[in-house]
C-alpha cells in the first residue's frame, strides 16, 4: 500500500511538473524575400508538438521543457531550417527559409548525359516513347539517333556520336558490358539492337564524358537497367511484316522469370517490297532472351539475364571487275549472360557485385572471294564489384574494382593457304568518385579510373571532374573535363599487339533547363584524340590522332500546343582524323557537319491513336574519290528521310503500330565504291552505297493474353 | 511501450483527419501533422503511409502546377521508403503507386495517357494479386478500367460489381484501426457516374 501511494505521489508530482515545464513558442516565419511563409511545418525536432503558420506566416504551439531543443522548420521547395531555442528564448521569433538544394541522390551531370525514365524531371520518357517515335522502327539504337549528337549513318545502324566511331559506343546491362549489342548483318545493311526497349526500366544514354565507371568507351554509354521483379503474370505474343515473337512472366512470391522468344524473316517482306539484295537464302534470326528476378527481402536483389540469337542467310553478290560471282553465306551465333546481386546494409551501403560473359561465333564462306572461309569467335568474362555510400547529406562516395577477360580467334582460308591468329588479354580497373556540395547550389564530382591492360602493359590513369552549378526555376551549368581510354579494335590488336590504348581528352559544358513538361538544352564540346591506329607503310602504329568540337541542341516540349509533343535536336560538329589508312588529316567518312530532327507526336484519342512524324536531316557525307587528290576529297548530297508512325489501341489487350521510314522515297547516298573501268586505266567506275529499299514499311500486332495486364507491350 | 501507446493515442486523430480532408488547406494541415510524426517516428510505417497518400491527394487538388510536380515527385520518394520497410502491407503499397500514377496521367492525360495507362493497370493487377480484398485496389481500379473502357467506346462490364465488392469491404472497415481506411470517397463519386 505504501509502495502503491509513493507510485502514485510520484505518478501525480509528474504530471503536476510537467505541467509546469510546458511553455509557448511562437514567431514568424518569412521567405527569401523576408515576406510571410504560410503553411509551414514548425515544430520540435524528434516531438510531434508543433503547428503550421498561417496566412501571415504566424505560428503558436505549446511544448514540454526539454534540455536540448532544436525548433526545425520544413515547407515544400525550402531546404529545412533548424535553430536552437530554450524556454527562455521561444516567443517573437523570426525564421528566414531558403529555397531547396537538391539533393545529393538526385544530382544527375547533365553534361553529355541523357536520362531516360529516372529520377529527374527529363526521365519521363519510357519504351513506349521510344517505340512511338516515327522512325524508330521499335529498334532502341535507331530512336536514339533522334537525339544530338548522334549522326546519321544509315547504312550502318550503330551509334556514331560527336564525330566518334561505332565502336567508340559501349553497351551495359545492369552495369554489366555486353561485347556485341548489335544483331548480325551483312555488308551495308543496317544492325539493330539486340535487345528490345520493353526489357528495359531504366535508359541512361551518354553522349560523351561518361562515368569514370564505365569503360572503354571514348565516345558514349549506353546503360540499360532491365525491369524489377514483376508480382503479376504476363503473356503476350506479337506479329509483324519481319516475324513474330511470344513470351511472358511468371511472378512467384519473392521473385519472378521471364522469357520472351522472337523468330524474323525477311522473306515474306522482301517479296512484297523491292530491295537491292538478292537473297539465295532470305536473312533469319531466331532469338531468345530471359530473365530471373530475386528478392529475398527488400533491401536485397538478385537478377540473371540471358540472351541468345543465331542469325543466318545467303545473299548472292554479283560479278565485278575486280571479283567473279560468289554466294556469300553468314551464319552467326552471339550468346550473353550476366548475373547480378545488389545489396543495401542498414548503415547505409549499397552493394553491387556482377559478373557477365559474351560470345559471339561467325562463320562466313565466300566472304571477300568465291570459296573463301572466314571464321571469329570472340567471348569476353566481365567481373565487377562496386561500394556506395551517402556520408552526409553533402559528401557521397563510390569505390568498384572490375576485370575483362577477352579471347579472340580468326580463322581465315583461301585455296591451300589457312590464316590464324589469337589474342587473349585481360584489363583491370579501378574506380571511384566523390560527389559533394561545394555551396548550397554548386556540386562537384571528382573521379578516377586508374586501368591497367595486359596485351600492351600499359598503365592509365583517367581522371574526371564535373561541375553542376543549380539557378533558380529549372536551369543548370554543367561542365565536365575528363580522359577516357581504349584499346584499339582486335582486328588491330591481331595484327600488332603491342598498340598504345587510344585516348581522348573531352571538355562539356552546357546549359540545361528543365521543367514539368519542357527540356532545353545547348551544350559545347571538344575532344582530343590522341595514339589512334595508323596504317604507315603497310604496318600498324598509334601515331593517329585527331580532334572532334560541336555544339548540340535539344528542345523538347509536351506544353507548347495541347495533345502535341514535339522534339528539336540539332548538332554541328567539325570532326578531322588522322587515324587507319588516312594520309592526312581528313574529315571521316561517317561524319556531318549538321544534323537535325524534328519529331512530333499528336495523341488523338477520338481515334484511340498516336501519330507521330520525324523529319530527318544531315549534310553530305566526305568520301574519297580516288580520281582526285587527297583523301575525303568529295561530298554526296544531303541526307533527308520522312517517316511516320501510327500507333493504334484496338482494345485493351491489343495494340497496332505502324511505321513507313523514308516515306517521300528519297534516294540517300552515304558513300560511294569506285572500282576500275577496265575499259580505260585512268577512270573509275563509281557505285553509290544506299538503302536496300527506298522505304521500308513496318506494321506488328500486340497481343496481351494474360488476363491481368493491359496496354503493356512488354512479356518481361 | 509507453512512448508507443502514446504515439498510437496522438496519430488517431491524425488518421481522423486524413480520412476527412476534402480542401487544399485541410490535406496541408494533416500533411505538416503527419510529417512531425513522421521524423519523430521513422518506424512507424504508417505515418510515411499516410505522408504518401496526402502527397497524391494534394497534387489532385492543388491548382499550382510547380507544386502538383513538387508532391508528387515527393510522393515517389515516400513510396521508395515504403518498398524498404518490412511492416507495411504491400497491396497498400502498390495501390498508392497506382493513385500516383494515375495523378501523373491527370496532370495531362492526352500526352501521359499512353505513357502510364499500361503501367496503371499493371500496379492495380499486383496490389489484388496480393490482396484481392484490398476495397482501395478495387475500386480506384474499377474506376480506372471504366475511364479507357470509354475511352475505346466500350463498356466495363464489371463495373457495378466492382463499386458493390468494395462498398461492402469499405462497410465491414473498423474504422478505429490505425491501417488504412480511405477511399470510401471514391466508391461515392464511382456511384455518381453510373
Amino acid at each position: 500500500m505504501k509502495k502503491m501511494s509513493l507510485l502514485l505521489l510520484l505518478l501525480y508530482a509528474g504530471v503536476f511538473s510537467s505541467f509546469a515545464q510546458q511553455f509557448k513558442v511562437e514567431g514568424k516565419v518569412l521567405n527569401e524575400q523576408s515576406k510571410p511563409l504560410p503553411n509551414a511545418n514548425v515544430f520540435i525536432k524528434g516531438t510531434i508538438d508543433g503547428a503550421s503558420t498561417d496566412s501571415l506566416g504566424n505560428f503558436s504551439f505549446t511544448t514540454n521543457k526539454q534540455v536540448e531543443m532544436t525548433l526545425c522548420v520544413r515547407m515544400l521547395g525550402y531546404a529545412e531550417f533548424n535553430t536552437q531555442i530554450s524556454d527562455k528564448k521561444s516567443t517573437a521569433l523570426v525564421l528566414n527559409m531558403k529555397p531547396d538544394n537538391i539533393t545529393l541522390d538526385n544530382v544527375v551531370v547533365s553534361a553529355g548525359n541523357f536520362r531516360v525514365k529516372g529520377n529527374s524531371q527529363f526521365g519521363k520518357m519510357s519504351a513506349v516513347d521510344i517505340v512511338t517515335t516515327a522512325g524508330s522502327t521499335g529498334d532502341l539504337y535507331h530512336s536514339l539517333r533522334t537525339l544530338p549528337g548522334a549522326q546519321m549513318v544509315g547504312e550502318s545502324g550503330k551509334l556514331f556520336i560527336r564525330g566518334g566511331d561505332s565502336n567508340e559506343s559501349q553497351t551495359y546491362i545492369d552495369e554489366m558490358h555486353v561485347l556485341s549489342p548489335y544483331t548480325a548483318t551483312g555488308d551495308n545493311m543496317p544492325v539493330r539492337g539486340r535487345y528490345s526497349p520493353f526489357m528495359f526500366e531504366g535508359i541512361n544514354f551518354s553522349t560523351g564524358a561518361s562515368s569514370s565507371e564505365y569503360a572503354q568507351g571514348l565516345s558514349s554509354v549506353l546503360a540499360l537497367n532491365t525491369k524489377d521483379v514483376s508480382p503479376i503474370i504476363k503473356i503476350g505474343v506479337n506479329a509483324s511484316s519481319v516475324g513474330f515473337s511470344g513470351g511472358g512472366t511468371r511472378a512467384f512470391e519473392k521473385g519472378s522469370v521471364s522469357l520472351n522468344l522472337d523468330y524474323q524473316n525477311v522473306k515474306p517482306y522482301y517479296s512484297i517490297v523491292p530491295n537491292k539484295y538478292d537473297w539465295v537464302k532470305p536473312y533469319q534470326l531466331f532469338s531468345g532472351s530471359g530473365q530471373i528476378r530475386f528478392n529475398p527481402n527488400q533491401t536485397t536483389v538478385f537478377k540473371t539475364f540471358v540472351g541468345y540469337d543465331k542469325t543466318s542467310f545467303i545473299q548472292h553478290i554479283a560479278s565485278s571487275t575486280n571479283q567473279p560471282t560468289r554466294n556469300l553465306a553468314f551464319n552467326d551465333e552471339n550468346f550473353y549472360l550476366n548475373s547480378t546481386f545488389q545489396k543495401t546494409t542498414e548503415s547505409g551501403y549499397k552493394i553491387f557485385a556482377g559478373g557477365a560473359f559474351s560470345l559471339k561465333n561467325q562463320h562466313v564462306d565466300d566472304a571477300l572471294i568465291a570459296t573463301d572461309s572466314y571464321r571469329n569467335k570472340e567471348w569476353e568474362i566481365h567481373l565487377k564489384t562496386k561500394v556506395s555510400k551517402r556520408f552526409a547529406d553533402f559528401l557521397r562516395l563510390n569505390v568498384g574494382l572490375e576485370n575483362f577477360f577477352r579471347h579472340n580467334d580468326i580463322v581465315y582460308s583461301y585455296a591451300s593457304t589457312v590464316h590464324t591468329d589469337s589474342i587473349n588479354h585481360s584489363i583491370s580497373a579501378l574506380f571511384a568518385s566523390a560527389i559533394f556540395n561545394i555551396n548550397s547550389n554548386l556540386y562537384a564530382e571528382l573521379s578516377d579510373r586508374v586501368e591497367y591492360t595486359s596485351i600492351n602493359n600499359m598503365w592509365r590513369s583517367n581522371p574526371r571532374l564535373s561541375l553542376t552549378y543549380n539557378m533558380k526555376n529549372g536551369v543548370h551549368f554543367s561542365g565536365v573535363v575528363g580522359q577516357y581510354t581504349q584499346l584499339p579494335e582486335n582486328k588491330y590488336l591481331l595484327t600488332k599487339n603491342d598498340l598504345r590504348t587510344e585516348n581522348c581528352m573531352q571538355y562539356v559544358g552546357g546549359i540545361y533547363y528543365e521543367t514539368k513538361n519542357k527540356v532545353y538544352r545547348a551544350e559545347t564540346y571538344y575532344k582530343k584524340y590522341n595514339d589512334l591506329v595508323l596504317e604507315q607503310s603497310s604496318s600498324l602504329t598509334s601515331d593517329g590522332y585527331g580532334y572532334s568540337k560541336g555544339l548540340d541542341l535539344f528542345f523538347n516540349d509536351r506544353a507548347l500546343f495541347k495533345g502535341f509533343e514535339y522534339m528539336l535536336a540539332y548538332s554541328f560538329n567539325l570532326a578531322k582524323r588522322k587515324y587507319l589508312d588516312y594520309t592526312e588529316l581528313s574529315t571521316p567518312q561517317y561524319a556531318t557537319i549538321h544534323n537535325a530532327t524534328v519529331s512530333i507526336k499528336y495523341n488523338i484519342p477520338a481515334l484511340k491513336s498516336i501519330l507521330g512524324v520525324t523529319n530527318r536531316f544531315a549534310s553530305g557525307r566526305p568520301y574519297h574519290d580516288p580520281s582526285k587528290s587527297g583523301i575525303m576529297n568529295s561530298t554526296t548530297g544531303f541526307y533527308n528521310s520522312v517517316d511516320l508512325s501510327l500507333t493504334y489501341l484496338v482494345s485493351q489487350k491489343v495494340i497496332i503500330y505502324t511505321s513507313a521510314t523514308n516515306l517521300l522515297g528519297r534516294q540517300n547516298t552515304y558513300n560511294y565504291n569506285f572500282t576500275n573501268d577496265t575499259t580505260n586505266p585512268d577512270r573509275y567506275m563509281k557505285t553509290p552505297v544506299t538503302d536496300s529499299s527506298k522505304r521500308f514499311f513496318y506494321i506488328g500486332i500486340f497481343i496481351t493474353l494474360s488476363g491481368k495486364t493491359a496496354y503493356d507491350v512488354s512479356n518481361f | 511501450m509507453l512512448s508507443i501507446v502514446v504515439s498510437a493515442q496522438d496519430f488517431a486523430p491524425v488518421v481522423h483527419n486524413v480520412n476527412k480532408a476534402q480542401e487544399v488547406s485541410d490535406y496541408i494541415q494533416v500533411r505538416s501533422q503527419l510529417e512531425r510524426f513522421q521524423l519523430a517516428q521513422p518506424q512507424l510505417s504508417l505515418a510515411t503511409y499516410y505522408l504518401t497518400y496526402v502527397d497524391i491527394q494534394l497534387s489532385l487538388v492543388t491548382p499550382d502546377a510547380d507544386k502538383k510536380t513538387k508532391y508528387l515527385a515527393e510522393a515517389e520518394t515516400y513510396l521508395n521508403k515504403l518498398s524498404e520497410l518490412k511492416d507495411i502491407d504491400k497491396s497498400e503499397v502498390f495501390t498508392l503507386k497506382g493513385l500516383r500514377l494515375y495523378a501523373l496521367m491527370a496532370s495531362d492525360p492526352q500526352v501521359n495517357g499512353p505513357k502510364y495507362s499500361g503501367e496503371i493497370i499493371s500496379v492495380y493487377a499486383t496490389a489484388l494479386a496480393i490482396n484481392p480484398n484490398n476495397p482501395r485496389a478495387i475500386i480506384l481500379a474499377a474506376l480506372f478500367k471504366d475511364d479507357m473502357a470509354k475511352y475505346l467506346h466500350k463498356t466495363y462490364e464489371s463495373f457495378p460489381k466492382d463499386i458493390e465488392k468494395a462498398s461492402v469491404l469499405f462497410a465491414a472497415q473498423d474504422s478505429t484501426m490505425l491501417t488504412p481506411t480511405w477511399g470510401k470517397s471514391w466508391v461515392d463519386f464511382a456511384l455518381s457516374k453510373k
